[in-house]
Protein backbone atom coordinates (compact mmCIF):
# COMPACT_ATOMS: atom_id res chain seq x y z
CA UNK A 1 0.00 0.00 0.00
CA UNK A 2 0.99 3.55 -1.13
CA UNK A 3 0.27 6.70 1.22
CA UNK A 4 -1.69 8.62 -1.26
CA UNK A 5 -4.93 10.63 -1.75
CA UNK A 6 -7.92 8.82 -0.88
CA UNK A 7 -11.42 10.23 -1.50
CA UNK A 8 -13.88 10.69 1.14
CA UNK A 9 -16.27 13.12 3.06
CA UNK A 10 -13.84 13.76 6.13
CA UNK A 11 -13.78 16.32 8.31
CA UNK A 12 -9.66 17.17 6.88
CA UNK A 13 -11.03 16.54 2.96
CA UNK A 14 -13.12 19.68 3.49
CA UNK A 15 -10.52 21.82 4.55
CA UNK A 16 -8.73 24.29 2.57
CA UNK A 17 -5.17 22.44 2.27
CA UNK A 18 -3.76 25.84 3.42
CA UNK A 19 -5.44 25.36 7.00
CA UNK A 20 -4.25 21.79 6.91
CA UNK A 21 -0.37 23.15 6.04
CA UNK A 22 -0.58 25.57 8.78
CA UNK A 23 -1.64 22.25 11.20
CA UNK A 24 1.65 20.86 9.60
CA UNK A 25 3.81 23.41 10.04
CA UNK A 26 2.51 24.50 13.90
CA UNK A 27 2.87 20.65 14.65
CA UNK A 28 6.27 19.83 13.57
CA UNK A 29 7.43 23.16 15.52
CA UNK A 30 5.74 21.84 18.50
CA UNK A 31 6.73 18.28 18.37
CA UNK A 32 10.01 20.29 18.82
CA UNK A 33 9.48 22.50 21.35
CA UNK A 34 8.16 20.05 23.44
CA UNK A 35 10.40 16.81 24.20
CA UNK A 36 8.97 15.70 27.65
CA UNK A 37 6.88 12.64 27.55
CA UNK A 38 3.34 14.79 29.09
CA UNK A 39 4.31 17.38 25.69
CA UNK A 40 4.22 14.15 23.69
CA UNK A 41 1.48 12.81 24.53
CA UNK A 42 -0.36 15.91 24.50
CA UNK A 43 0.62 15.40 21.29
CA UNK A 44 -0.13 12.17 20.80
CA UNK A 45 -3.78 12.85 20.91
CA UNK A 46 -3.97 15.13 18.71
CA UNK A 47 -1.86 13.47 15.90
CA UNK A 48 -4.84 10.66 15.83
CA UNK A 49 -6.94 13.39 15.86
CA UNK A 50 -5.45 14.78 12.82
CA UNK A 51 -5.25 11.04 11.54
CA UNK A 52 -8.54 10.25 12.27
CA UNK A 53 -10.07 13.36 10.80
CA UNK A 54 -8.91 12.31 7.36
CA UNK A 55 -10.19 8.95 7.75
CA UNK A 56 -6.89 7.03 8.07
CA UNK A 57 -6.05 4.89 10.27
CA UNK A 58 -3.11 2.32 11.66
CA UNK A 59 -3.53 0.91 8.14
CA UNK A 60 -2.23 4.13 6.67
CA UNK A 61 0.82 4.06 8.84
CA UNK A 62 2.32 0.74 7.53
CA UNK A 63 3.28 2.83 4.81
CA UNK A 64 6.48 4.15 6.64
CA UNK A 65 7.33 0.79 8.17
CA UNK A 66 11.00 0.97 6.22
CA UNK A 67 11.34 4.10 9.25
CA UNK A 68 9.96 2.30 11.92
CA UNK A 69 13.53 0.08 11.86
CA UNK A 70 15.41 2.96 12.22
CA UNK A 71 13.03 4.76 14.63
CA UNK A 72 13.85 1.75 16.88
CA UNK A 73 16.88 1.16 16.89
CA UNK A 74 18.08 4.78 17.13
CA UNK A 75 17.78 4.73 21.23
CA UNK A 76 19.92 1.66 21.48
CA UNK A 77 22.66 2.83 19.16
CA UNK A 78 22.34 6.29 21.07
CA UNK A 79 22.23 4.58 24.81
CA UNK A 80 25.39 2.44 23.76
CA UNK A 81 28.42 2.71 25.31
CA UNK A 82 32.37 1.31 24.81
CA UNK A 83 33.12 1.02 27.97
CA UNK A 84 31.08 0.89 31.45
CA UNK A 85 28.44 1.19 31.79
CA UNK A 86 27.93 -0.20 28.17
CA UNK A 87 23.92 1.11 27.82
CA UNK A 88 23.36 5.06 29.64
CA UNK A 89 19.11 4.54 29.31
CA UNK A 90 19.16 8.44 30.21
CA UNK A 91 20.43 9.05 26.72
CA UNK A 92 18.70 5.84 24.89
CA UNK A 93 15.29 7.83 26.57
CA UNK A 94 16.33 11.10 24.75
CA UNK A 95 16.57 9.83 21.63
CA UNK A 96 13.47 7.64 22.45
CA UNK A 97 11.55 10.86 22.57
CA UNK A 98 12.98 12.22 19.74
CA UNK A 99 12.33 8.96 18.05
CA UNK A 100 9.04 8.90 19.02
CA UNK A 101 8.08 12.87 17.78
CA UNK A 102 9.47 11.82 14.48
CA UNK A 103 6.56 9.24 14.40
CA UNK A 104 4.07 11.59 15.51
CA UNK A 105 5.19 14.20 12.82
CA UNK A 106 4.59 10.63 9.76
CA UNK A 107 1.01 10.45 11.39
CA UNK A 108 0.02 13.98 10.92
CA UNK A 109 1.73 13.96 7.22
CA UNK A 110 -0.59 10.72 6.74
CA UNK A 111 -3.32 12.59 7.72
CA UNK A 112 -2.65 15.48 4.80
CA UNK A 113 -1.58 13.44 2.29
CA UNK A 114 -4.85 11.38 2.62
CA UNK A 115 -6.97 14.30 2.52
CA UNK A 116 -5.53 16.37 0.08
CA UNK A 117 -5.38 16.03 -4.00
CA UNK A 118 -2.10 16.84 -5.01
CA UNK A 119 -3.32 19.87 -6.93
CA UNK A 120 -4.92 21.13 -4.31
CA UNK A 121 -1.09 21.06 -2.76
CA UNK A 122 0.35 22.87 -5.76
CA UNK A 123 -2.06 25.35 -5.72
CA UNK A 124 -1.80 26.10 -1.58
CA UNK A 125 1.77 26.13 -2.26
CA UNK A 126 1.94 28.63 -5.49
CA UNK A 127 -0.65 30.53 -3.36
CA UNK A 128 1.53 30.91 -0.67
CA UNK A 129 4.72 31.47 -2.55
CA UNK A 130 4.30 34.24 -4.72
CA UNK A 131 6.30 34.13 -8.36
CA UNK A 132 8.19 31.75 -9.86
CA UNK A 133 9.71 30.33 -6.87
CA UNK A 134 6.02 28.99 -5.63
CA UNK A 135 5.52 27.75 -9.40
CA UNK A 136 8.68 25.67 -9.05
CA UNK A 137 8.21 24.31 -5.59
CA UNK A 138 4.70 23.63 -6.50
CA UNK A 139 5.15 21.67 -9.55
CA UNK A 140 8.37 19.79 -7.69
CA UNK A 141 5.78 18.78 -5.31
CA UNK A 142 3.28 17.76 -7.55
CA UNK A 143 5.80 15.69 -9.12
CA UNK A 144 7.01 13.53 -6.13
CA UNK A 145 4.10 13.19 -5.65
CA UNK A 146 3.06 12.01 -8.78
CA UNK A 147 6.17 10.02 -9.13
CA UNK A 148 7.12 8.19 -5.80
CA UNK A 149 4.05 5.85 -6.06
CA UNK A 150 5.18 5.21 -9.06
CA UNK A 151 8.57 4.71 -8.03
CA UNK A 152 7.69 2.29 -5.58
CA UNK A 153 5.92 0.36 -7.62
CA UNK A 154 8.30 -0.58 -10.15
CA UNK A 155 10.40 -1.36 -6.58
CA UNK A 156 8.15 -3.58 -5.80
CA UNK A 157 7.93 -5.75 -9.18
CA UNK A 158 11.77 -5.60 -9.53
CA UNK A 159 11.81 -7.39 -6.54
CA UNK A 160 8.84 -9.83 -7.17
CA UNK A 161 10.64 -10.73 -10.42
CA UNK A 162 13.94 -11.56 -8.39
CA UNK A 163 11.75 -13.54 -6.11
CA UNK A 164 9.59 -15.74 -9.07
CA UNK A 165 12.74 -16.83 -10.40
CA UNK A 166 14.55 -18.21 -7.08
CA UNK A 167 16.23 -15.36 -5.93
CA UNK A 168 15.14 -15.34 -2.51
CA UNK A 169 17.32 -17.76 -1.57
CA UNK A 170 20.42 -15.37 -3.05
CA UNK A 171 22.12 -13.33 -0.34
CA UNK A 172 20.95 -9.77 1.15
CA UNK A 173 23.36 -8.20 -0.48
CA UNK A 174 22.63 -9.91 -3.68
CA UNK A 175 19.36 -9.49 -3.67
CA UNK A 176 19.92 -5.64 -2.95
CA UNK A 177 21.91 -5.44 -6.07
CA UNK A 178 19.55 -6.80 -8.04
CA UNK A 179 16.63 -5.27 -6.93
CA UNK A 180 18.48 -1.55 -6.78
CA UNK A 181 19.86 -2.00 -10.50
CA UNK A 182 16.29 -3.25 -12.04
CA UNK A 183 14.69 -0.19 -9.82
CA UNK A 184 17.32 2.25 -11.09
CA UNK A 185 16.78 1.36 -14.71
CA UNK A 186 13.68 1.56 -14.34
CA UNK A 187 13.30 4.87 -12.49
CA UNK A 188 15.04 6.08 -15.38
CA UNK A 189 12.57 4.78 -17.68
CA UNK A 190 9.43 5.86 -15.93
CA UNK A 191 10.76 9.60 -15.56
CA UNK A 192 10.89 9.15 -19.55
CA UNK A 193 7.94 8.11 -19.75
CA UNK A 194 6.41 10.28 -17.35
CA UNK A 195 8.04 13.32 -18.86
CA UNK A 196 6.38 12.27 -22.70
CA UNK A 197 3.04 11.67 -20.76
CA UNK A 198 3.17 15.51 -19.43
CA UNK A 199 4.55 17.00 -22.62
CA UNK A 200 1.65 15.19 -24.57
CA UNK A 201 -0.80 16.60 -22.12
CA UNK A 202 1.12 20.40 -22.28
CA UNK A 203 1.82 20.26 -19.21
CA UNK A 204 2.49 23.73 -18.14
CA UNK A 205 4.12 25.70 -15.08
CA UNK A 206 1.15 27.96 -14.60
CA UNK A 207 -1.84 25.86 -14.90
CA UNK A 208 -5.43 26.90 -14.31
CA UNK A 209 -4.89 25.60 -10.25
CA UNK A 210 -8.33 24.54 -8.16
CA UNK A 211 -10.19 27.23 -5.98
CA UNK A 212 -9.31 27.45 -2.59
CA UNK A 213 -11.26 29.19 -0.07
CA UNK A 214 -11.26 28.86 3.63
CA UNK A 215 -14.61 27.66 4.83
CA UNK A 216 -16.33 27.61 8.21
CA UNK A 217 -14.77 24.65 9.46
CA UNK A 218 -11.20 26.19 8.61
CA UNK A 219 -11.05 28.61 11.09
CA UNK A 220 -10.67 26.13 14.10
CA UNK A 221 -7.59 24.42 12.03
CA UNK A 222 -6.38 27.69 11.49
CA UNK A 223 -6.64 28.59 15.43
CA UNK A 224 -5.13 25.16 16.50
CA UNK A 225 -2.04 25.15 13.64
CA UNK A 226 -1.57 29.04 14.55
CA UNK A 227 -1.73 28.23 18.45
CA UNK A 228 1.27 25.38 17.94
CA UNK A 229 3.28 27.72 16.05
CA UNK A 230 2.86 29.89 19.02
CA UNK A 231 3.37 27.62 21.99
CA UNK A 232 6.43 26.71 20.25
CA UNK A 233 8.01 30.07 19.84
CA UNK A 234 6.91 30.48 23.44
CA UNK A 235 9.44 27.84 24.31
CA UNK A 236 12.30 29.92 22.68
CA UNK A 237 11.43 33.72 24.09
CA UNK B 1 -5.49 17.90 -41.05
CA UNK B 2 -2.24 16.56 -40.31
CA UNK B 3 0.49 16.73 -42.97
CA UNK B 4 3.27 14.52 -42.90
CA UNK B 5 5.93 15.77 -45.50
CA UNK B 6 9.16 13.11 -46.05
CA UNK B 7 9.45 12.41 -42.14
CA UNK B 8 12.56 10.70 -41.38
CA UNK B 9 13.58 9.89 -37.32
CA UNK B 10 16.62 8.40 -36.65
CA UNK B 11 17.61 6.77 -33.14
CA UNK B 12 21.07 7.00 -31.50
CA UNK B 13 21.87 9.74 -33.84
CA UNK B 14 24.54 11.93 -33.36
CA UNK B 15 22.74 14.37 -34.65
CA UNK B 16 25.36 16.20 -36.45
CA UNK B 17 27.96 14.09 -38.71
CA UNK B 18 25.44 14.34 -41.87
CA UNK B 19 26.24 10.91 -41.74
CA UNK B 20 23.25 9.20 -43.93
CA UNK B 21 23.64 5.52 -42.18
CA UNK B 22 23.91 7.50 -38.85
CA UNK B 23 21.85 5.80 -36.04
CA UNK B 24 18.79 3.38 -36.85
CA UNK B 25 16.17 4.41 -38.98
CA UNK B 26 13.08 4.15 -37.20
CA UNK B 27 10.85 5.89 -39.96
CA UNK B 28 11.74 6.84 -43.58
CA UNK B 29 11.57 9.72 -45.45
CA UNK B 30 7.34 9.17 -44.83
CA UNK B 31 4.97 11.65 -46.55
CA UNK B 32 1.08 11.34 -46.09
CA UNK B 33 -2.23 13.32 -44.76
CA UNK B 34 -4.93 12.81 -42.57
CA UNK B 35 -7.94 14.68 -43.04
CA UNK B 36 -10.46 15.31 -40.36
CA UNK B 37 -12.80 13.46 -39.58
CA UNK B 38 -11.37 10.10 -41.00
CA UNK B 39 -10.46 7.26 -39.17
CA UNK B 40 -7.10 5.89 -39.71
CA UNK B 41 -5.54 2.80 -38.70
CA UNK B 42 -1.49 2.81 -39.07
CA UNK B 43 -0.63 -0.95 -38.80
CA UNK B 44 2.75 -2.73 -38.38
CA UNK B 45 4.63 -5.15 -36.97
CA UNK B 46 6.84 -4.42 -33.67
CA UNK B 47 9.69 -2.25 -34.41
CA UNK B 48 8.54 -1.56 -37.53
CA UNK B 49 7.96 2.69 -37.03
CA UNK B 50 4.47 3.32 -36.27
CA UNK B 51 4.66 4.73 -33.04
CA UNK B 52 7.53 6.98 -34.20
CA UNK B 53 5.81 8.44 -36.86
CA UNK B 54 2.44 9.47 -34.67
CA UNK B 55 4.27 10.44 -32.35
CA UNK B 56 5.93 13.68 -34.66
CA UNK B 57 1.82 14.43 -34.96
CA UNK B 58 2.35 16.07 -31.67
CA UNK B 59 6.07 17.15 -31.52
CA UNK B 60 6.48 14.33 -28.77
CA UNK B 61 9.23 13.17 -31.51
CA UNK B 62 11.12 15.58 -33.63
CA UNK B 63 11.53 14.21 -37.10
CA UNK B 64 14.85 14.29 -38.48
CA UNK B 65 14.39 15.20 -42.54
CA UNK B 66 11.28 16.31 -43.12
CA UNK B 67 8.06 18.72 -41.90
CA UNK B 68 5.07 17.48 -39.95
CA UNK B 69 2.20 20.53 -40.15
CA UNK B 70 -1.36 19.95 -38.24
CA UNK B 71 -3.88 22.38 -39.30
CA UNK B 72 -1.76 24.42 -41.62
CA UNK B 73 0.92 25.09 -38.66
CA UNK B 74 4.30 23.34 -38.64
CA UNK B 75 4.17 21.31 -35.09
CA UNK B 76 8.14 22.54 -34.10
CA UNK B 77 6.46 26.27 -34.57
CA UNK B 78 3.80 25.85 -32.24
CA UNK B 79 3.91 22.27 -29.79
CA UNK B 80 0.97 23.28 -27.63
CA UNK B 81 -1.34 23.95 -30.37
CA UNK B 82 0.07 20.73 -31.82
CA UNK B 83 -0.44 18.91 -28.38
CA UNK B 84 -3.86 20.35 -28.37
CA UNK B 85 -5.02 19.00 -31.64
CA UNK B 86 -3.92 15.73 -31.48
CA UNK B 87 -4.10 13.66 -28.45
CA UNK B 88 -2.79 10.89 -27.88
CA UNK B 89 -3.42 7.84 -26.02
CA UNK B 90 0.04 5.71 -24.96
CA UNK B 91 0.09 1.57 -25.12
CA UNK B 92 0.25 1.61 -21.39
CA UNK B 93 -2.18 4.00 -19.99
CA UNK B 94 -0.47 3.52 -16.39
CA UNK B 95 2.25 5.66 -18.24
CA UNK B 96 -0.11 8.12 -19.11
CA UNK B 97 -2.57 8.97 -15.53
CA UNK B 98 -0.72 11.29 -13.77
CA UNK B 99 -3.41 11.98 -11.19
CA UNK B 100 -4.49 9.93 -7.78
CA UNK B 101 -8.49 10.29 -9.17
CA UNK B 102 -10.68 9.52 -12.09
CA UNK B 103 -11.65 13.51 -12.10
CA UNK B 104 -8.35 14.95 -11.34
CA UNK B 105 -6.65 13.07 -14.16
CA UNK B 106 -9.28 14.03 -16.98
CA UNK B 107 -8.98 18.04 -16.02
CA UNK B 108 -5.12 17.81 -16.03
CA UNK B 109 -4.83 19.28 -19.25
CA UNK B 110 -7.71 21.52 -19.51
CA UNK B 111 -5.75 23.00 -16.75
CA UNK B 112 -2.32 22.81 -18.50
CA UNK B 113 -4.55 24.80 -20.97
CA UNK B 114 -5.51 27.60 -18.78
CA UNK B 115 -8.74 26.73 -18.99
CA UNK B 116 -11.61 28.79 -16.75
CA UNK B 117 -13.18 26.38 -14.11
CA UNK B 118 -16.40 26.02 -15.43
CA UNK B 119 -14.72 25.05 -18.82
CA UNK B 120 -12.38 22.26 -16.49
CA UNK B 121 -15.88 20.80 -15.33
CA UNK B 122 -18.00 20.73 -18.77
CA UNK B 123 -14.42 18.75 -20.25
CA UNK B 124 -14.48 16.28 -17.39
CA UNK B 125 -17.97 15.80 -17.72
CA UNK B 126 -18.62 15.42 -21.49
CA UNK B 127 -15.03 13.48 -21.25
CA UNK B 128 -16.39 10.87 -19.15
CA UNK B 129 -19.51 10.42 -21.10
CA UNK B 130 -17.80 10.08 -24.26
CA UNK B 131 -16.09 6.83 -22.61
CA UNK B 132 -19.42 6.01 -20.34
CA UNK B 133 -17.81 6.91 -16.81
CA UNK B 134 -20.06 9.34 -16.02
CA UNK B 135 -20.32 9.98 -12.04
CA UNK B 136 -16.57 7.96 -12.06
CA UNK B 137 -14.45 11.54 -10.99
CA UNK B 138 -14.02 10.04 -7.27
CA UNK B 139 -12.55 7.21 -7.88
CA UNK B 140 -9.28 6.35 -7.53
CA UNK B 141 -7.09 5.50 -10.63
CA UNK B 142 -4.98 2.79 -8.66
CA UNK B 143 -8.48 0.73 -7.88
CA UNK B 144 -9.45 0.63 -11.63
CA UNK B 145 -9.21 -2.43 -14.12
CA UNK B 146 -7.29 -2.52 -17.05
CA UNK B 147 -10.13 -1.26 -19.46
CA UNK B 148 -11.31 1.14 -16.82
CA UNK B 149 -8.15 3.02 -17.10
CA UNK B 150 -7.49 2.82 -21.25
CA UNK B 151 -11.15 4.86 -21.10
CA UNK B 152 -10.08 7.13 -18.57
CA UNK B 153 -6.69 7.72 -20.77
CA UNK B 154 -9.17 8.34 -23.72
CA UNK B 155 -11.09 10.82 -21.86
CA UNK B 156 -7.94 12.52 -20.47
CA UNK B 157 -7.08 13.16 -24.24
CA UNK B 158 -10.70 14.05 -25.40
CA UNK B 159 -10.76 16.23 -22.55
CA UNK B 160 -8.30 18.66 -24.80
CA UNK B 161 -11.06 18.37 -27.23
CA UNK B 162 -8.30 17.34 -29.98
CA UNK B 163 -9.03 17.75 -33.59
CA UNK B 164 -7.54 13.93 -34.01
CA UNK B 165 -7.50 11.09 -31.46
CA UNK B 166 -4.50 8.60 -31.24
CA UNK B 167 -4.38 5.85 -29.89
CA UNK B 168 -1.75 3.31 -29.73
CA UNK B 169 -1.83 -0.38 -29.35
CA UNK B 170 -5.47 0.51 -27.21
CA UNK B 171 -5.89 -3.00 -27.21
CA UNK B 172 -2.86 -4.41 -26.08
CA UNK B 173 -3.20 -6.82 -22.69
CA UNK B 174 -6.77 -5.69 -22.52
CA UNK B 175 -9.41 -8.76 -21.30
CA UNK B 176 -12.70 -9.26 -23.80
CA UNK B 177 -14.78 -7.54 -21.73
CA UNK B 178 -12.79 -4.26 -21.84
CA UNK B 179 -11.33 -5.00 -25.54
CA UNK B 180 -15.38 -4.91 -26.29
CA UNK B 181 -15.67 -1.76 -24.08
CA UNK B 182 -12.87 0.11 -25.49
CA UNK B 183 -13.63 -1.09 -29.33
CA UNK B 184 -17.63 0.52 -28.57
CA UNK B 185 -16.46 3.66 -27.11
CA UNK B 186 -14.33 4.00 -30.70
CA UNK B 187 -17.77 3.48 -32.53
CA UNK B 188 -19.14 5.72 -30.36
CA UNK B 189 -16.27 8.29 -31.13
CA UNK B 190 -16.50 7.29 -34.79
CA UNK B 191 -20.49 7.93 -34.91
CA UNK B 192 -19.60 11.57 -33.33
CA UNK B 193 -17.39 12.39 -36.02
CA UNK B 194 -14.28 12.91 -33.75
CA UNK B 195 -10.86 11.51 -35.73
CA UNK B 196 -8.96 8.77 -34.96
CA UNK B 197 -6.02 7.31 -35.44
CA UNK B 198 -5.57 3.82 -34.28
CA UNK B 199 -2.01 2.38 -34.09
CA UNK B 200 -1.95 -1.61 -34.43
CA UNK B 201 -0.46 -4.76 -34.96
CA UNK B 202 -3.71 -6.25 -34.73
CA UNK B 203 -6.23 -5.02 -36.71
CA UNK B 204 -9.27 -7.84 -36.22
CA UNK B 205 -11.31 -5.58 -34.46
CA UNK B 206 -11.04 -1.81 -36.02
CA UNK B 207 -10.41 -2.99 -39.40
CA UNK B 208 -14.16 -2.64 -40.15
CA UNK B 209 -14.44 1.12 -38.62
CA UNK B 210 -11.83 2.22 -40.51
CA UNK B 211 -12.14 4.55 -43.69
CA UNK B 212 -8.25 4.29 -44.53
CA UNK B 213 -5.11 1.81 -43.83
CA UNK B 214 -1.70 2.84 -43.65
CA UNK B 215 1.10 -0.19 -43.57
CA UNK B 216 4.77 0.25 -42.38
CA UNK B 217 7.65 -2.15 -42.94
CA UNK B 218 10.82 -0.48 -42.28
CA UNK B 219 9.73 2.81 -41.54
CA UNK B 220 8.56 3.24 -44.69
CA UNK B 221 4.54 3.31 -46.24
CA UNK B 222 3.95 0.02 -47.66
CA UNK B 223 0.69 -0.01 -47.95
CA UNK B 224 -2.04 3.15 -48.36
CA UNK B 225 -5.67 2.23 -49.17
CA UNK B 226 -9.19 1.75 -48.06
CA UNK B 227 -9.53 -1.06 -45.88
CA UNK B 228 -11.27 -3.91 -48.33
CA UNK B 229 -8.22 -3.10 -50.58
CA UNK B 230 -5.22 -2.85 -48.02
CA UNK B 231 -6.53 -6.39 -46.33
CA UNK B 232 -5.01 -8.47 -49.23
CA UNK B 233 -1.60 -6.96 -48.58
CA UNK B 234 -1.73 -6.43 -44.62
CA UNK B 235 -0.49 -9.84 -44.11
CA UNK B 236 3.26 -9.69 -45.85
CA UNK B 237 3.42 -7.00 -42.99
CA UNK B 238 3.21 -9.33 -40.29
CA UNK B 239 0.16 -7.54 -38.86
CA UNK B 240 -2.93 -9.52 -37.82
CA UNK B 241 -6.02 -9.16 -39.83
CA UNK B 242 -9.41 -10.14 -39.73
CA UNK B 243 -10.46 -13.58 -41.92
CA UNK B 244 -12.38 -11.58 -44.36
CA UNK B 245 -13.23 -7.63 -44.71
CA UNK B 246 -16.62 -6.76 -43.66
CA UNK B 247 -17.69 -3.09 -42.82
CA UNK B 248 -18.98 -1.85 -39.30
CA UNK B 249 -21.78 0.15 -39.54
CA UNK B 250 -22.96 -0.35 -36.18
CA UNK B 251 -21.77 3.17 -35.24
CA UNK B 252 -24.73 4.22 -37.77
CA UNK B 253 -27.48 2.80 -35.12
CA UNK B 254 -25.70 4.30 -32.08
CA UNK B 255 -27.98 6.14 -29.76
CA UNK B 256 -27.17 9.68 -28.99
CA UNK B 257 -25.94 8.50 -25.66
CA UNK B 258 -23.31 6.79 -26.48
CA UNK B 259 -24.15 3.46 -28.26
CA UNK B 260 -24.13 0.41 -26.29
CA UNK B 261 -23.84 1.49 -22.77
CA UNK B 262 -24.01 -2.23 -21.77
CA UNK B 263 -20.10 -3.07 -21.67
CA UNK B 264 -18.22 -4.68 -19.12
CA UNK B 265 -15.19 -2.37 -17.26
Amino acid sequence: MTLSYVPDGSLAHRLDPRSKLLVQIGFAAAAYAYTTPRGLAALTLLAVACLSLAGGGPRDLWTYRAAFPVLAIAPVVAGATLGAPWFRVERAATTGLASYRVLLILVVAAGYVRSTPVRESRAAIQRAVPGKAGQFLGTGVALVFRFLPLLKRDLLTAREAVQARGGGALPVRERMRLVAVAGINRAFGRADRLGTALNARCFAWNPTLPRLALGPADYPALAVGAGLVAAAVATLV
Amino acid sequence: MIDVDGVTCRFGSDGGSGDADDGVVAVDDVTLSVPDGEFLIVAGANGSGKTTLVRTFNGLVEPDAGTVAVNGTPVSDDLVAARTAVGMVFQDPRDQLVAATVGADVAFGPENLGCSHAEIDRRVDDALAAVNMTGREDDRVASLSGGERERVAIAGALAMEPDHLVLDEPFTGLDEPARRSVLDRLRDLRAAGTSVIAVTHDLRDVLGLADRVVGIADGRVAVDAAPEAAAADLPGLDVRVPASFEADDSDRYATAAGGDAASGP
